[in-house]
């Protein structure tokens, strides 16, 4: 016989109560794993959208045209160089990735092709300022965009977010597009001569259904001495990240470079992004009322079971069991309740959230391990919080109450 | 001497004015008495044995249990003293209902640093002197009225207590049955050399005790009867 016995064995002794008392925990936790698996899924969704879909804001010159995103910076207007160190040294929250990109169409042989001078990742060791700050070829952070891992489980070819992030890129090598590859017969290993200037092609890109898929990339400032527009670009491309784009990332980049117009993919997205801020809501407004409902709920239950259990208590505190262990019963009792109650709450939210997925969001539900943690953690924090007026007024129950007067 | 009382009063605040529940009520136990309590309703029999064990708070004066200091300790120090020097019978046994008999003896051993099985052993020797032990896993109801009684005995006998507090503890029991669980309280007290103060209305179990107190209107009405004694 000890503690943990005793309160056991009290829990066998009142089992239906015991159900009643979990109610309102275990569906409020089912509620918030429920909307937090999918709103999950539901955001690694957009965030592969929009690397599938290449950077996501795109800084060109004011008089660009920007009826087609992905090839408004074709022979556009140029802007400076410098830009995207302004963009870099303003720190701007949200920007993981920033891609300078000079822009022509150009003949090769009898075939248009649209030349982009890009910035390979190892030139980020030339400019101190960029590296520091973590931002030009660097991949997009995790905490916005998927792992690899998870690009590959939604069923994306990782290949297609290899061209954004460019290792090395020489003064004579060349990246190109699958379908000027094809048709310009160029393989990898392979010779073309671009502007007069002979250049090796050191890989052909997968196929993306893109412009991209028409593009030969060079190295930017080759592109520039070319094309003959130096120390200029016709766009920058950013990787900005989803939810700071929502809070307001436009607005500031357009604040650093007033005389540009920057455009974004957002309006694609955005009816995504609504509906996963509207579930996040949604789960915020869940936790708040679990912690309201699901702490009265288990209060209650805990004060009924306390003052059912009066002559018991009294009789404990009078053979000895001192106000501290009063407390640690109760407390168990609530400890065991909560975590009884995040575990079925966690498993029941995930089943409905795999259930439900689909038919709301269109998209496949798994479960979230690290959901069963925060699950624990709150029903435990919230049974605690319910149970700890009643463990106080059991420990100030009279001991003497098992006493006849006579 | 294992009691003393010095002096003890305890008042009530009632509408209608002050209760003296005790008033000035002093005497003296030695080890191994078996000492009896009587007086009529309201006399306080029960106050006093409360404030014996701490469970209620006197107004005035001192309560002295081997040596250690009632009236003044703290809640925590009393719980312990209870738990270690201590053994409670009630009338109406307070056993736990959800508890077979061995664990309701093994319940004072739940917070003491004993091995499981020592505490079974423990609880299964004082099952076997009350005669229950083949009643060990029965629940409360299972078992008569005077069952229950003797699993409250040994279960107030679980930590080895110099002093048996009994309230009433045949108050629940008929005659015959009441006998038995006085004989039994006896034998305990002549055998374990514990000390017994056992509060009662019942002429007969008061005579089982070999200094008598009797109480009115909160005040010894006569000097304790028996050896050793004295006021």
């Amino acid at each position: 016989m000890n503690i943990r016995k005793l309160v056991w064995l009290e829990f066998k002794q009142h089992k239906s109560q015991l159900i009643s008392g979990l109610l309102a925990i275990t569906l409020g936790i089912a509620v918030i794993v429920g909307i937090r698996s999918i709103s999950v899924v539901s955001e690694k969704a957009v965030a592969v959208n929009l690397d599938n879909l290449g950077a996501n804001i795109l800084v060109l010159p004011q008089a660009s045209n920007v009826d087609n995103y992905y090839s408004a910076d074709i022979d556009s207007p140029t802007i400076p160089e410098e830009y995207v160190e302004r963009i870099v040294s303003s720190n701007l929250e949200g920007v993981d990735n920033l891609s300078p990109k000079l822009t022509r169409r150009v003949k090769i042989g009898n075939e248009n092709v649209v030349l982009t001078g890009i910035l390979p990742k190892n030139e980020v060791a030339s400019k101190p300022l960029w590296q520091k700050s973590g931002l030009l070829g660097n991949e997009t952070k995790a905490s916005c965009a998927p792992s690899n891992t998870a690009n590959k489980s939604n069923g994306y070819e990782d290949e297609k977010l290899k061209r954004k992030v460019i290792d090395s890129l020489g003064t004579n090598e060349c990246l190109v597009g699958s379908a000027i590859a094809s048709k310009l017969k160029l393989s990898d290993g392979g010779k073309v001569e671009i502007l007069g200037e002979k250049f090796k092609v050191t890989r052909v890109l997968t196929e993306t259904g893109t412009i991209d898929d028409d593009r030969i990339f060079i190295h930017l400032h080759r592109a520039q001495e070319l094309l003959k527009i130096p120390n200029q670009v016709s766009a920058i491309e950013i990787m900005g990240c989803c939810n700071a784009i929502s809070d307001g990332l436009l607005s500031k980049l357009r604040n650093v470079l007033p005389d540009t117009k920057i455009t974004t993919i957002g309006q694609i997205v955005s009816t995504q992004i609504q509906t996963n801020k509207m579930m996040n809501k949604v789960s915020l407004i869940f936790l708040i009322i679990i912690i309201f409902v699901g702490g009265i709920s288990i209060g209650n239950f805990m004060w009924a079971n306390i003052n059912e259990r009066r002559k018991e208590i009294g009789m404990l505190r009078m053979i000895g069991f001192n106000k501290t262990v009063i407390y640690r019963m109760i407390l168990s009792k609530a400890l065991v309740l909560g975590i009884i109650g995040g575990i079925v709450g966690y498993f029941l939210g995930t089943l409905a959230g795999m259930w439900l997925g689909p038919q709301l969001a269109g998209l496949p539900v798994k479960p979230i391990a690290s959901l069963m943690g925060v699950s624990l953690a709150i029903s435990v924090g919230v049974s605690l919080l319910g149970a700890l007026i009643p463990s106080y007024l059991a420990g100030r129950i009279d001991p003497f109450k098992n006493m006849q007067e006579v | 001497m294992i009691l003393k009382t010095t002096n003890l009063s305890k008042k009530y605040q009632h509408k209608d004015g002050v209760v003296n529940a005790l008033n000035n009520v002093s005497f003296e136990v030695n080890e191994g008495d078996f000492v009896t309590i009587t007086g009529a309703s309201g006399s306080g029999k029960t106050t006093l044995l409360l404030s014996l064990a701490g469970l209620i708070k006197t107004t005035s004066g001192q309560i002295q249990i081997n040596g250690f200091e009632v009236t003044t300790a703290s809640d925590r120090k009393l719980s312990d003293f209870r738990m270690m020097h201590i053994g409670f019978v009630m009338q109406s046994f307070a056993l736990i209902p959800y508890l077979t008999a061995i664990e309701n003896v093994m319940l004072p051993l739940a917070i003491s640093k004993l091995k499981k099985n020592q505490k079974y052993e423990k609880a299964l020797d004082l099952l076997k002197l009350v005669g229950l032990e083949n009643r060990k896993n029965h629940l409360p109801q299972e078992l008569s009225a005077g069952q229950q009684q003797r699993v409250a005995i040994a279960r107030a006998l679980v930590n080895s207590p110099s002093l048996i507090l009994a309230d009433e503890p045949t108050g629940n029991l008929d005659p015959s049955l009441s006998t038995d669980i006085l004989n039994l309280l006896k034998k305990i007290n002549r055998e374990e050399k514990i000390t017994i103060l056992m509060v009662t209305h019942s002429p007969l179990a008061a005579e089982f005790g070999n200094l008598k107190i009797k109480l009115s209107e909160g005040e010894l009405e006569n000097e304790p009867k028996g050896h050793n004694n004295k006021i």
